[in-house]
């Protein structure tokens, strides 16, 4: 063999080599400023979803909420760890006993980051131009239609009066909806924030990180850390890399539970587990002609074991739900034993409902390793029951285009990550095309409900009905696994807002 | 010596051959059929190679996926072949205008890589391995074009080729008879090179979800799936990778080696 082979033989591997370190690897590029340690009080917190652009009210997508909101924006009420609404910017708030008109006394202290007092004419601004802005977005906006009025009757109570009764409403105001902005800045947001949170704004790497520092005119208690970075990483696998290097100090969300064992030396790290808000749906087209009938729909839940898709594809770390609804939501019930695994009551049903010699559906899935990976798990145990699925991969894109608005498609899986995102199912214009008219009347009748007792007993009956009609399968509810060095406590187990709370955090070293 | 790449490059082809063609009508387990309590299972007996995640048996779901890739390595290099070899024989055989149009698109095309040309088509008609293949074939014409085109134009140099034109045979009758004869060993080494990249770059689509579904098992598709088990199980990454460098290297070792079998004018120096 002559020096040309030896070239020759070089080539392919070269090649190879680096087609294979592109595909395990891909997305690790942007690791190269190490982010330090938790010393010199900064934190460095890994994530995997970049903000969409500064201004939370009008952008889309989990990133900006997460970073920015109630630790660069704050709201008049926030929702705490176990889910409960608690005064922030409000020290309190009554309700008149019709549930229209809301009053909210404010902290007299609180000022904004310029340091500029929080007036009640303030936040009424605010809120109006959030109200008023076209570039808010269509969610926001929907939040916000009930609102009729909003008034300062003094220099710290605001009167917000609402057209009817609503339960969602002071949530949706824990949330983007509900952010108070300094007015000064209402020109500038989408460069600079104007907030009144403990951090403030400093920098964004677009494609790497965006960093905030403490704001030293904070009305409340000074921020625990003087810098803290979100680090970006489309890769899981590289998060958790850079976790081990001491790249970053907390893993926000590990979207890779096969990682976990790596973890596992508690003289190093915190592992804390809980639940999130992200139920992972098959959803079924309710327009196309076999899933119409109920005993389909029964029979393909009934044909899939979901402890055991559980297991497969997301490692056994998460919940089985039963239906939409969260174990932090007030009105979760455990409907997850309704549907047991039972693959010969599937085949009888489908029998019944006339598709004895077998059926085809299509099911097309974005191209996220959850949604493939139940795709595949879902598509061989129907085949045990004689339904042919033909699984598609899409680019999100794509997906969001053929599937999300123009219902092309029989069988689908996407996680929902949206708080309270059961009153989806009531839209019939929602890809599902549900249309069930006694649960669209519990779910109004719930938001209206006089009494809290009363709107959980509605929502409760709600969810059942999505259970009982089989309007989706629910394959699983995405765990909430956070990991930090052990220096960091306070890192809130469940997931029941889109932010990442920086204000309960604090660091031993610091 | 000069016989260890051929050797190689056949048995490492010939491995990869007969495990499709055995897996036409066997393989130890039905690839598609889970089975969760058995899942990520070390390599043993029953499963030789062991389970993946969805308990499936990794060795059956490996002879499965050499299936999927001889497929498209074969349609693609057909496809390439049958209009990359013409195109660069007309471009060889003509002069001004037909031949510049010819070399500019061919030029043009190559400036398209593979995963464009297959996300253009998957965005059109939605991915498959029909439009993965055809990607991979479109981006591989213009290799064959510059192969038969370069060889082309060092056959129409030769005496002969004047001596048929003076004796009035037709253009037609020399591509046929003399400049096809003369570049087939040449395509022959190309197609075996070729072929090695098609199996790399339909294994890349799949793992981009840009060519095969999911439910089919294909080697990329498997190494897609095997990344989210990267630090539990790394076997799972593993078994694909090494099915891919075999054969890649194979083809590539197994072309290398037949261009200095055939070509006459190397036997001599060495």
């Amino acid at each position: 063999m002559g020096r040309r082979h030896g070239w020759k033989l070089f080539t392919p591997i070269a090649a190879l080599l680096a087609a294979m370190a592109l595909l395990t690897l891909a997305g690790c590029s942007n690791t190269g400023d190490p982010g330090g340690s938790a010393s010199a009080s900064s934190l460095v917190v890994g994530a995997s979803l970049e903000p969409t652009g500064l201004d939370i009210t009008t952008t889309d997508g989990a990133g900006g909420p997460q970073a920015l909101l109630y630790n660069v924006y704050e709201t008049l009420v926030k929702i705490n760890g176990v889910g409960n609404l608690v005064g922030l910017l409000a020290t309190d708030w009554t309700v008149s006993p019709d549930g229209t008109t809301y009053t909210f006394s404010l902290q007299p202290h609180a000022t904004f980051a310029n340091g500029d007092p929080i007036t009640a004419q303030a936040v009424v601004d605010s809120l109006n131009h959030i109200r008023t802005n076209p570039s808010t977005t269509a969610t926001i906006k929907a939040q916000l239609a009930i609102v009729t009025d909003a008034v300062a009757t003094s220099r710290s109570t605001v009167q917000v009066t609402l057209r009817h009764r609503s339960h969602f409403w002071l949530y949706n105001m824990a949330g983007p909806a509900g952010i108070v902005i300094d007015p000064k800045g209402f020109s500038t947001l989408g460069t600079a924030t104007a907030g009144s949170g403990p951090y403030v704004f400093k920098a964004w790497n677009k494609g790497d990180s965006v960093t905030l520092a403490r704001n030293t005119n904070y009305w409340g208690n000074e921020a625990h850390f003087g810098s803290v970075t979100f680090k970006y990483f489309a890769d899981p696998n590289a998060m958790t890399t850079a976790m081990k290097a001491g790249d970053i100090n907390i893993i926000s969300d590990l979207t890779t539970p096969s990682a976990l064992g790596q973890f596992s030396d508690t003289s190093k790290y915190t592992v804390v587990k809980g639940t999130s808000n992200g139920e992972v749906v098959m959803g079924f087209n309710h327009d196309s002609a076999p899933l119409k009938k109920l005993k389909v729909r029964q029979a393909i839940i009934y044909a899939v074991d979901r402890k055991a898709l559980l297991d497969s594809v997301w490692g056994g770390q998460g919940t089985l739900i039963g239906s939409m609804v969260p174990p932090t939501d007030p009105y979760y019930e455990n409907l997850a034993g309704y549907y047991p695994y039972d693959p010969a009551k599937a085949k009888e049903l489908l029998k019944e409902a006339g598709y004895g010699k077998g059926l085809t559906l299509s099911m097309p899935v974005p191209n996220l390793s959850y949604a493939t990976a139940s795709a595949q798990f879902v598509a061989a145990q129907l085949k045990q029951v004689g339904i042919t699925v033909k699984v598609q991969q899409q680019d999100f894109s794509t997906w969001i285009s053929q599937v999300f608005q123009k219902g092309d498609y029989d069988l689908t899986v996407v996680n929902h990550v949206e708080p309270k995102d059961i009153v989806k199912w009531a839209d019939k214009n929602y890809y599902w095309h549900y249309d069930n008219p006694e649960f669209n009347l519990l779910i109004a009748e719930a938001d209206q409900a006089p009494t809290d007792a009363e709107f959980i007993s509605y929502m409760k009956q709600a969810a059942e009905i999505l259970t009982t009609d089989a309007a989706g399968d629910f394959l699983f509810l995405f765990p909430h696994i956070a990991i930090c060095d052990s220096s960091i406590s306070g890192i809130t187990a469940n997931e029941v807002t889109s932010s990442f709370d920086l204000t309960t955090l604090a660091s031993r070293n610091n | 010596m000069r016989r260890v790449p051929l050797i190689f490059g056949l048995v490492a082809v010939g491995f990869v051959v007969v495990a499709a063609l055995l897996a036409l009508v066997w393989t130890p387990y039905d690839p598609a059929v889970i089975d969760p309590v058995h899942r990520l299972g070390g390599p043993g007996w029953p499963h030789v190679l062991g389970t993946d995640t969805f308990g499936r048996d990794i060795a059956s779901r490996l002879m499965a996926g050499s299936r999927t890739c001889l497929l498209v390595g074969i349609v693609a290099v057909a496809f390439a072949s049958a209009f990359g070899i013409p195109l660069g024989m007309l471009a060889g055989m003509t002069h001004g205008v037909v031949s510049r149009v010819v070399l500019r698109a061919t030029d043009l095309l190559y400036a398209f890589p593979a995963i464009l040309v297959a996300m253009l088509l998957a965005a059109a008609f939605g991915g498959s391995s029909l439009t993965g293949t055809l990607a991979i074939g479109i981006a591989t014409v213009p290799v064959f074009t510059r192969v038969a085109r370069a060889g082309t134009l060092s056959v129409m140099s030769q005496d002969y080729i004047w001596a048929a034109r003076g004796s009035g045979i037709s253009w037609a009758s020399i591509a046929v008879r003399h400049v096809w004869p003369n570049i087939a060993p040449l395509i022959g080494v190309q197609a075996s090179v070729s072929f090695g990249m098609a199996i790399l770059a339909e294994a890349s689509l799949s793992y981009l979800g840009l060519a095969t579904p999911p439910t089919t098992p294909t080697w990329g598709r498997m190494l897609y799936d095997a990344q989210a088990q990267l630090f539990n199980a790394p076997l799972l990454t593993l078994w694909p990778a090494a099915a891919i460098v075999v054969a890649v290297m194979g083809f590539n070792v197994l072309g290398d080696a037949l261009r200095d079998l055939l070509d006459p004018r190397l036997r001599e120096v060495s």
